[in-house]
């Protein structure tokens, strides 16, 4: 029988920009970037699902691209700027892209969406005054996968939000 | 208040992996790495060592503190077989599937657990295995479970009206046969839950993803021992269910590691998980033969339809169950004069089989569906005329099918024909004939089917216990509570429209409750949403209804069948001056006794009282024995493209038309409608679940297991049709499951339209790139 090798605890300190905020944390050197944001900061917008980079639920924005936080060290985040869906939401008031997802039910059970909504920001800030087709949209958020929607509804929801951010609605 | 949609949106969701309970503690499986094998031994020695870990939970623990699973379907009838097995939430002595739990560790937190889990060394024998049905029943198989005659679990036969009389009748008799993979409906999030025991009470709580928590407290308190009148179940933020999250069993270990740790433990289940030890669907082999007459007149089938369960061992006859629905849908929504069907449920080493988005009703329609469309090939007749000469008309309704259904309404030509106007199939047709000297193969898809909707069947757990509460707070914010769990389909949405429709509130004053054990019913499984729950809804609310009447009539001086209510006001008709709140009626009912509030006898009967708890049951089940209550219909017409050199399909456009009765809310519907049909277009393309042999999964991850993404997914056209249902308490239809049967099938009729000059005929899913070049070149080689 082979001897299972365990890695043992490690405690690193980082520094992460959260949501606007900064943090100075002690963590575990094996915790995962989705770990710390979840169970550390209770940010719980930060689903976790398959764990493998697949499923895209854990996306989160890191300097403002979309990264799967499963796959991610929190250690290598160090120094980043993270934001999650509850970083979307300025003095309690909804982002307008969440209101586009709202209003065109690009949400049903609810799982994917955080993810879903942090591909989509990316792709829309990326994009700005630029053309953005359906086409563009399904390849953008290929990475989240969502099992309720058919895509139908997200892929209008993020035409909708874009709308709004290129007249200006939008931070 | 803040609806779902709201709250989700802006991150505040609560699913079960969001549950944190102070002093909880955390609990891993350790799954088999053998089909199956006999345990010889289970060493958790160095697993305890680990600082953190709790306890080690086994087969042993099992036997020791709990109940075998309770049965929860058992049919008998004399030329019928049907088999169960003795079963305890763990193995002690064999393992049965690759994955199947045998110990569980509980530990202070998830990592220590798996890595702990890890340590536990387990010392199997291997056992030869059998991974598919025909291997199965093979003489001297290995057996599952020593004390059956042999892998068979279910035989059963029916025979529709007259088949001997519909086969003398046929001007031809054509063989067929039809097979679908083995799949899974896997939601984004996998299942989990927090058990929390109360040792001074002798109480159990549980908080997950259960979609019907009525159901799995029976069958938890059954399993662990406790009265069920001491279990509750209640149902978080689920992230998709699609009927996976119905079915209760590795929760009973959760629970028990409760009882016997004295803490409460959370058990979040990895993804690779749900999918090695999660309920499959599909995996049924149809063989027979259709009599029809030269000019398209559907008159009989003979067929028998070949399930692999997987192991019987953890729903106790609910997968044998859907063998039911499988054998008595093939008449779909045509005229016929008999069939002889059989359905045989054969157990294997795979993960056991429970519901998926169609459960069994799905099998019969696309395999009718896909036997339709190779008659209309072989007489020369078109999709849709093979189909207008056979369907049943309007003026029909209701319709008694030879399988008992009792259908309720419907237009299936002006659907048919909604959707041929939107499809603009005769361009198409011209199209596919034009391209195909350029080697470009488009094929056009038609199919049609019914959604039985609503399931009540006698002699099990899904018998269709229903109730439903609306009431009103002193304050006059109304509360809704029923079995109807929100899995993203829209329970709340839907719910809080029924109420407002007929109450006359505002939908920000209106608050579903999270469904728990306490609210009868089997939740919301087989389209059963917008037939029973939403009847019990909208029953209670038309008698609190009748109450607000009465009270404003007396407040506002008016006659009670003056009283309307609209936007959040009460007020006497064509007097709109003389008017209340919600606030200030619920005030005055609930704190104004007599003399000089209410009157005397409106105390006495609690006329007051503005709370109602109501049940509902089907006016066609006791009667007819039908099943099913209500019956959507929809029309699906896909156009795909198929690349003869890469075997990739390619959708160019998808037509849907639906008609499920009166519609409560476009979006939920529109969106019920999308998802099914990408659901059903990735089993039709790409989602297969691969045993080898010997029974190992051999493909555990979704980087694997390849459910449709965006890229996949097409643009889906939409139209309704609204045949109000006579016998739901709103006209509306159960619907949901229409667009996994139509897509799943049309896509994979389109295929073989578009590779009609190869000869191909698909009968088989997924049609993966792989496939459709190995059938083009089998056809080809045939025919050289």
């Amino acid at each position: 029988m082979q001897e299972i090798q365990e890695d043992s605890a490690m405690m690193v300190a980082v520094n992460l920009k959260v949501n606007h905020k900064d943090y100075r944390l002690e963590i575990d050197s094996r915790a995962t970037l989705l770990e710390i944001l979840r169970e550390e900061l209770a940010f719980q917008s930060v689903h976790r699902s398959c764990e493998e980079g697949e499923c895209g639920a854990c996306t989160v924005l890191l300097n403002g691209e979309p990264v799967n936080s499963c796959l991610m060290l929190a250690a290598a985040a160090d120094g980043a700027e993270i934001i999650t869906t509850e970083g979307l939401v300025r003095d309690g008031k909804r982002h307008p892209l969440m209101d586009a997802f709202v209003d065109l039910h690009g949400m049903q059970c609810g799982y994917c969406t955080p993810g879903m909504l942090m591909t989509a920001y990316a792709l829309i800030e990326n994009t700005a005054e630029q053309v953005l087709t359906d086409a563009q949209i399904r390849k953008g958020i290929e990475g989240n996968l969502c099992r309720c929607t058919g895509y139908v509804n997200i892929v209008k929801a993020i035409q909708e939000a874009k709308k709004q951010r290129d007249a200006g609605n939008w931070w | 208040m803040e609806s779902r949609e709201n709250r989700l949106i802006a991150g505040k969701g609560q699913f079960a992996d969001d549950l944190d309970i102070p002093g909880m503690a955390h609990l891993v499986f350790v799954g088999s790495p053998h089909a199956h094998a006999k345990i010889l031994s289970i060493d958790v020695s160095r697993a305890l060592s680990l600082p953190g870990v709790i306890r080690v939970i086994t087969g042993s623990d099992m036997r020791q503190h709990t109940k075998p699973l309770p049965v929860q379907a058992n049919f008998k009838s004399p030329d019928w077989i049907w088999r169960l097995a003795t079963i305890y939430a763990m193995p002690e002595d064999k393992v049965r599937w690759f994955g199947e739990p045998v110990a569980a560790v509980v530990a202070e937190d998830e990592t220590t657990a798996r890595i702990a889990a890890d340590r536990v060394v387990v010392t199997y024998e291997p056992l030869p295995a059998v991974a598919n049905p025909s291997a199965a029943l093979e003489a001297g198989a290995p057996k599952l479970y020593d004390d059956w005659e042999d892998n068979k679990q279910v035989h059963l036969k029916f025979d529709w009206g007259d088949p001997d009389a519909a086969f003398a009748e046929a001007d031809r008799v054509i063989q067929v046969s039809h097979s679908e993979g083995r799949v899974t409906g896997l939601p984004i999030e996998p299942r989990g839950c927090v058990a929390q025991y109360d040792p001074k009470r002798e109480t159990l709580n549980m908080w997950g993803t259960f979609q019907t928590p009525y159901l799995a407290r029976h069958n938890l308190a059954a399993a662990l021992g406790i009265p069920e009148a001491r279990v509750k179940v209640t149902a978080v933020d689920i992230g998709g269910a699609f009927g996976l999250k119905i079915h209760v069993w590795k929760e009973n270990v959760v629970a028990l590691a409760s009882m016997l740790t004295g803490r409460p433990v959370k058990w979040s289940e990895s993804l690779r998980d749900f999918i090695t030890t999660g309920p499959h669907q599909r995996d049924v082999f149809w063989e027979g033969e259709v009599a029809v007459k030269n000019d398209g007149t559907l008159l009989g089938l003979r067929a028998t339809v070949t399930h692999d369960l997987g192991v019987e061992s953890t729903n106790k006859g609910i997968a044998a169950l859907s063998i039911f629905p499988a054998c008595s849908s093939p008449p779909n929504m045509y005229k016929w004069k008999g069939m002889h069907i059989e359905g045989i449920g054969v157990v294997t080493n795979k993960s056991f089989y429970c519901a998926y988005r169609g459960y069994g009703k799905d099998k019969g329609l696309k395999f009718i569906e896909s036997v339709i469309n190779r008659i209309a090939r072989e007489l020369g007749m078109t999709p849709e005329a093979i189909r207008f000469k056979n369907f049943i008309q309007p003026e029909e309704f209701p319709f008694h099918q030879i399988n008992n259904y009792v259908m309720d309404s419907g237009d299936y030509p002006a659907t048919l024909n909604k959707a041929l106007e939107m499809a603009d199939v005769d361009s198409w047709r011209s199209e596919q004939e034009k391209v195909r000297s350029e080697g470009r193969y488009i094929g056009v898809g038609l199919v049609t089917t019914i959604e039985p909707a609503g399931v009540a069947v006698p002699n099990c757990q899904m018998g269709g216990l229903t109730e439903a509460r609306v009431q009103i707070m002193p304050d006059g914010t109304v509360e809704v509570d029923s079995d109807r769990t929100e899995i993203g389909q829209g329970s709340e949405i839907s719910h809080t429209q029924i109420v407002c429709d007929i109450l006359g509130c505002l939908p920000e004053d209106v608050y579903i409750r999270p469904v728990t054990s306490e609210w009868i019913g089997q939740g919301p499984l087989s389209s059963r949403g917008a037939v029973w729950p939403a009847s019990a809804v909208a029953k209670a609310a038309k008698m609190l209804r009748e109450k607000i009447n009465r009270i404003a009539a007396h407040f506002l001086k008016a006659a009670a069948e003056d009283i309307e209510a609209k936007s959040g006001e009460i007020f006497v008709r064509n007097q709109p001056e003389k008017k209340l709140t919600f606030k200030a009626l619920a005030e005055k009912a609930f704190f104004f006794p007599g003399p000089r509030g209410l009157p005397k006898d409106m105390l006495l009967s609690h006329g007051q009282l503005l709370d109602v708890t109501t049940t509902w049951y089907s006016p066609t089940t006791p009667e007819s024995g039908s099943s099913y209550t209500t019956f959507c219909s929809s029309a699906d017409i896909a156009i795909v493209e198929v690349d003869t050199e890469t075997g990739v399909s390619r959708i160019l456009k998808y037509v849907h038309v639906h008609d499920a009765g009166t519609v409560i809310s476009h979006k939920v519907i529109d969106g019920q409608i999308h998802g099914g049909i990408v659901q059903g277009i990735g089993e039709a393309l790409t989602e297969k679940l691969d045993y080898d042999a010997e029974g190992n999964l051999l493909n555990t991850s979704i980087a694997e297991y390849l459910m449709p993404t965006a890229v996949e997914a097409p643009e889906i056209e939409i139209a309704h049709l609204e045949t109000p249902s006579p016998f739901s308490e709103t006209g509306s239809k159960g619907m949901g499951e229409a667009p996994i049967i139509g897509s799943k099938a049309v896509i994979l009729t389109a295929i073989e339209d578009a590779l009609t000059p190869f000869g191909v005929i698909v009968n088989d899913s997924p049609a993966t790139p792989e496939r459709v070049l190995r059938w083009i070149r089998e056809a080809q080689g045939e025919r050289l």
